[in-house]
């Protein structure tokens, strides 16, 4: 039993050190290398997917390890756990000695000449005189005072209590940013809404498409907030670096009423209902029509997506791609579409074999394959890509903005005399505009104010920690024999030892000078 | 004057500013050689005038591209060289009167400016929408002083520092193995932390050592280690309010205050490594040389967090400009 204690009180004293704080501390710095090395699940899904291709092996060892979500990996949360733990064991007993020091006044102390910062002086006043001057002295310079008549009249002062006030706030300011995350990300969520120029999106699980991740704690109660996008814009600048992109619309209440219009750009969310919409992404959702002779079978813009630009392309020089499934048919199709927002790339494209950027749209085409088969036979469930290794291959054509073409012949169908469409027996598509859609992200994090309000301690604790210092002070004023006093004055510090030579200086004369009338020295 | 001419003129006074520390650099080695008077006061008025002209440049750039100077890679590190060249003149020569360190801190700048000028150069334009924001004022400029002080401190100083602890080391061996040993003089280091060229530890006396003490070009150990301490702890809490502030800005922008970006993840590295040093500092068997490789640990994690992350590793953060 006494082992077990004994052994315990063994882990206690070890983890309460400050050498191990040390060490755990570097080990995080140490762990969130690997994090930044390796690429992660959360932040570039692609490149770990890349990883599992490439290098299977090494990332099936990597995701048995956590290395691709390290900051999620039970061994960061067991260094920072053990971290706050000692931090803990440490701040502690320091509160409560701070507390302890705080209510005990400042000490009498015995022999003056024996702390290493002594001074004498004789000033031609009473003692009493002495003693009220230099309590002055010592109140102004925000030393706390207290008297310590010994064989004569005395004062013990002390000031620096804020420097270790501070470095306690500091620290324990840091178990206020883990509530503040438990408590925001637990109770929140973060997610995307892909929203085509036109569309009302309502902020439900569901419109999130599996784009979101929710907190542990977070039960299910959405917003229900309504987001309607009119317009989304981007310009580019010289060099087709984006300059500018906004979402315009209006925010509606979960009842539809209009609550206000927004203007979303990066740096300027929109907030409604405890939730944010931020602006995060955007693309091309040209808006396609499928018919089977004169039954609609699909009408609507659908989200288009880019590939990762090969080396020395640009982003802007590929095409974009979609697919729109038509699972009621039998057998079930799909049609793989290549978006040209401007056609002249296209034509530039097969002309010299480069294709210029395509910043804006210009006459836009798009090239389609129709496929038929079993869509659910292939496991990959991508929204912008079909899976065609089960499928064959029907037909493919070219379609361009505001044309319908028959699937069949490959050719456009002239609109009548009337300008109504005589639709073609089985498929035929339509491109009746492009549009852009924009991607927010959607968030709710009721931590934000208890980190602001962690942070803005830790800066208001950090200050006093570093440049405030710990010093005593003792006065003594003993009659000299005649009508003056010797004034002996003793300092010890803390900190910074080697500035308080100077300040114990310039201390003893304005102490010297307090009682005598002589201008104080400075 | 048009955009080209101002951003011209920017490029021909950071050249006349490189030129200019290098000359100032010349200067102050040979004054720390060789101790003559004249070598240092042309070396602090050619750092001055370098000074001059960079900000002269740095502001106009800033009118070229019609925005803060610090929206790139080129005219980040361009403001940090400034900064640092600043931060000495002002703390280590203003403050601790120590005129011997110059070289070595304009060597910094001037490697600094150099990389820049070859690798990091663009023409001014305006800022990706992602810095588009009053918190550049607010994040960046606390970054940047933040790092240009950890650069002054943890870099340059703790390395000499380092030096100085390990030439005093030997020294003091040399010493003890000399019988009698002789009694160490009143030579507090805390006097005279400019010392003269035969400035001798533990020797007041010149003639009385039979071995001739090599010349301690630098200024003691102790008053480099206190200098490295106070620019890191001056500078700390800065770093603290960059990341802070970086945190209030990512909300912002992206929605979140902590994704673990590069960035992030490397700014709080350094900021880990820094606090680690500061509580080192204070711990028994970690003080002196310990601490101090902590200090250039966290040097060397500042310039990944600069450098590395902006142009080799993938992220948010990927700002450089550079092509």
């Amino acid at each position: 039993m006494s082992d077990v204690r004994r052994s315990l009180a063994l882990v206690w004293r070890t983890l309460r050190s400050m050498r191990t704080a040390l060490v755990l501390l570097l080990l995080l710095a140490v762990a969130a290398i690997a994090g930044s090395l390796i690429p992660q699940a959360m932040n570039s899904p692609a490149r770990v997917e890349a990883m599992f291709r490439d290098h299977p092996a090494l990332a099936r060892f990597y995701n048995a390890a956590g290395l691709f979500d390290v900051y999620g990996s039970w061994w960061f949360t067991f260094i920072y756990t053990l971290l706050l733990i000692s931090l803990a064991a440490c701040l502690l007993p320091r509160s409560r000695a701070l507390v302890r020091n705080v209510r005990a006044r400042p000490v009498a102390a015995r022999e003056l000449d024996g702390f290493r910062h002594y001074a004498e002086r004789t000033i031609p006043a009473d003692p009493e005189r002495v003693i009220t001057g230099a309590r002055r002295v010592l109140r102004r310079r925000l030393f706390r005072v207290e008297a310590a008549n010994g064989r004569a009249p005395g004062l013990a002062a002390d000031k620096g209590l804020a420097r270790e006030a501070g470095s306690l706030l500091f620290h324990w300011s840091f178990f206020l940013i883990l509530i503040g995350i438990v408590w925001g990300k637990g109770t929140g969520f973060t997610g995307f809404a892909v929203i085509a120029e036109g569309e009302t999106w309502t902020e439900a699980h569901a419109n999130y498409d599996g784009n979101i991740r929710e907190g542990r704690f977070f039960n299910e109660d959405h917003s229900g907030v309504q987001i309607r996008v009119d317009d989304f814009q981007v310009t580019y600048g010289p060099n087709l670096v984006p300059k500018d992109f906004v979402t315009r619309g209006e925010l509606l209440d979960p009842r539809g009423n209009p609550v206000r219009r927004v203007d979303i750009r990066v740096n300027h969310p929109a907030e409604e209902g405890g939730v944010k919409f931020y602006q995060s992404g955007f693309g091309w959702a040209p808006v396609i029509e499928v018919r089977d002779g004169g039954d609609v079978l699909y009408r609507g813009p659908v989200p288009f997506a880019e590939d990762p630009p090969p080396k020395g392309v640009g982003q802007l020089q590929l095409p974009w791609h979609g697919v729109v499934r038509l699972p009621t048919l039998d057998p079930q199709a799909g049609i793989q579409f290549e978006l040209w927002p401007d056609s002249r790339a296209l034509l530039m494209l097969q002309s010299t074999g480069v294709a210029p950027p395509m910043p804006y749209a210009f006459a836009p085409v798009m090239r389609y394959t129709v496929y038929r088969g079993n869509l659910d036979a292939s496991p990959v469930r991508s929204s912008t890509r079909l899976d065609t290794t089960l499928l064959h291959t029907e037909a493919s054509g070219i379609v361009g903005a505001a044309t319908t073409v028959d699937v069949a012949s490959g050719r456009i169908v002239e609109p009548g005399p009337s300008g109504a469409i005589d639709y073609p027996k089985g498929l035929s598509i339509t491109f009746p505009e492009l549009r852009r859609y924009t991607v927010l992200e959607v968030a709710r994090d009721r931590g934000l104010w208890i980190e602001l309000l962690a942070a803005i301690l830790i800066l208001l604790g950090l200050l006093p920690a570093l440049y405030t210092s710990r010093r005593k002070v003792w006065v003594t004023a003993e009659p000299d024999g005649g009508a003056g006093t010797v004034l002996k004055v003793g300092g010890f510090a803390l900190q910074r030892k080697t500035q308080f030579e100077e300040e114990f200086d310039r201390l003893v004369n304005e102490l010297a000078g307090a009682s005598s009338g002589r201008a104080e020295g400075s | 004057m048009t955009s080209a001419q101002w951003a011209r003129l920017s490029q021909d006074l950071f050249n006349a500013a490189m030129a200019a520390y290098i000359a100032a650099m010349v200067g102050y080695f040979h004054y720390l050689v060789f101790r003559k008077r004249p070598a240092w006061i042309a070396a602090r008025g050619l750092a001055v005038v370098g000074v001059g002209a960079h900000t002269a440049s740095v502001v106009s750039r800033g009118i070229a591209a019609g925005r803060v100077p610090w929206g790139n890679m080129y005219e980040y590190s361009s403001l940090l060289a400034l900064l640092v060249v600043a931060g000495y003149l002002v703390i280590v020569e203003g403050r601790y009167k120590v005129r011997t360190l110059g070289g070595f801190v304009l060597a910094f700048s001037v490697l600094t400016m150099g990389i820049a000028a070859v690798r990091l150069r663009v023409p001014p334009g305006p800022l990706v929408p992602a810095l588009n924001s009053y918190w550049i004022k607010i994040h960046v400029v606390a970054a940047i002083v933040g790092s240009s002080l950890f650069a002054l401190g943890g870099g340059v100083l703790t390395i000499l520092y380092l030096v100085q602890d390990a030439r005093e080391r030997r020294e003091a061996a040399t010493l003890a193995a000399q019988a009698p040993p002789p009694i160490m003089g009143g030579a507090s280091i805390d006097t005279d932390p400019d010392a003269p060229p035969h400035f001798e530890a533990g020797g007041d006396d010149p003639a009385a050592g039979t071995t001739p003490v090599p010349r301690a070009l630098l200024p003691p150990a102790a008053v480099l280690d206190r200098m490295a301490y106070r620019t890191i702890a001056f500078a700390f809490p800065i770093w603290t309010f960059a990341v802070i502030a970086g945190a209030i800005w990512a909300e912002n922008a992206w929605g979140r205050y902590w994704g673990w970006d590069p960035k992030e993840t490397w700014s709080f590295i350094t900021w880990v490594i820094y606090a680690g040093y500061l509580h080192a500092r204070s711990t028994a068997g970690w003080k002196g040389r310990k601490a101090a490789v902590l200090a250039l640990v966290g040097f060397a994690s500042l310039l990944v967090t600069y450098y590395a992350v902006n142009l080799f590793i993938v992220g948010l953060h990927s700002y450089a400009g550079v092509p």
